[in-house]
């Protein structure tokens, strides 16, 4: 599916999802939605979202049209 | 419990069950409860990634080099590239869910009694992934089936994020993670052996995943480290062995002998906890 609407789309979410991973490295941010009550450094989340802003931009870079 | 790990890791029948049951059954001293437990069974878990990634090393290199190259260019134009991305589709559901989810569920379903309780359920879906298969194979002959019969670098990448989401089943202890996505891969059109190498090609990031993520816990919790590594290397070597065995046995067999294993060791177990505890 080549869209330029979808690549904007997967770039935006790449884009929250590399602030969301940020902000669990730096941790005490989102407590809220992590399984430990503990703040802190959340290594697994912080990996996840990671994972998923490089699908997302690859996501992107795929669905986009390209121009020769 | 590493020789029990590899060789149940592989097989459709839920290592994670046969984790909870048989140290239960059989009095070993250390409880599901202890929070050395999970990084324990990580650890045997990277001992079974380490196995499956010896096994499959030309194709990991050449998946691995597909993504890079398909990510930067933007196309799929190789098998590989695209057997990466499909790997990549189908492990962000099961990343997604075993992150939030994971340790929640198995909180909730530590008891043998629960993980027993699952085995039957693991041998029902094995059953009705085979049912399924045949009702789709029904009417053609052998050519034709042959004929349809996809690779798994050709299945869609709806049914490779449906098989991936399928792995967060394995959470529950007693269903088992191959069990499911072989099933998923054999509903997604894929042939036994291609959907058990599919199955096992898409386990290892998982395992490997939360075997970085979980193995640092070992060190903080003062375990035994040299008993857990002499563990995770039996565990390799029982899984290296089990993949063998069944990428040879899948060539002409079928899943259902697993599904029977399973109700079978659903009624032992509650028998001899029953009894026995």
């Amino acid at each position: 599916m080549k869209s330029n609407s979808v690549a904007v789309v997967l770039g935006v979410l790449g884009v929250i999802f590399v602030i969301v991973a940020v902000l669990y490295a730096v941790g005490g941010v989102l407590p809220t939605f992590t399984a430990s009550p503990v703040e802190g450094f959340h290594l697994k989340h912080t990996i996840l979202f990671a994972v998923l802003a490089l699908a997302s931009f690859v996501g992107a870079n795929m669905t986009r049209i390209k121009t020769v | 419990m590493g020789l029990l790990q590899g060789a149940s890791e592989l097989f459709p029948v839920s290592s994670l069950g046969h984790a909870v049951i048989v140290p239960s059954l059989l009095h070993w001293t250390f409880k599901q409860t202890e929070p050395s437990f999970v990084p324990f069974l990580v650890l045997l878990h990277l001992g079974t990634a380490t196995a499956l990634l010896i096994l499959y090393r030309d194709q990991w290199v050449a998946i691995i080099r597909g993504f890079f190259t398909a990510a930067i260019s933007g196309q799929m134009r190789t098998d590989s590239e695209r057997l990466a991305m499909l790997l990549l589709t189908g492990t962000i559901p099961a990343a997604v869910l075993g992150v939030f989810l994971e340790n929640r569920i198995k909180a909730l379903f530590a008891s043998p009694y629960e993980a027993a309780g699952f085995l039957i359920v693991n041998g029902v879906l094995i059953f009705g992934f085979e049912a399924l298969r045949r009702r789709r194979e029904r009417g053609s002959s052998r050519e034709e089936q042959e004929a349809g019969f996809a690779q798994a670098e050709r299945i869609s990448f709806r049914a490779a994020a449906i098989v991936g989401a399928c792995q967060a089943l394995a959470f529950l202890p007693g269903i088992s993670r191959s069990g499911v996505t072989i099933g998923g891969g054999l509903i997604a059109g894929l042939r036994h052996q291609e959907a058990a190498r599919f199955s096992f090609l898409l386990a290892t990031p998982v395992i490997l995943g939360a075997g970085i993520v979980e193995v640092p816990q070992l060190f903080a919790s003062g375990v035994p480290l040299g008993e857990y590594a002499a563990g995770a290397v039996l565990s390799g070597v029982a899984a290296y062995a089990s993949a063998r065995f069944l990428l040879r046995y899948f060539r002409s067999g079928r899943l259902d002998p697993y599904g029977w294993y399973c109700i079978a060791a659903w009624l032992i177990s509650l028998a001899l906890l029953h009894f026995c505890l």
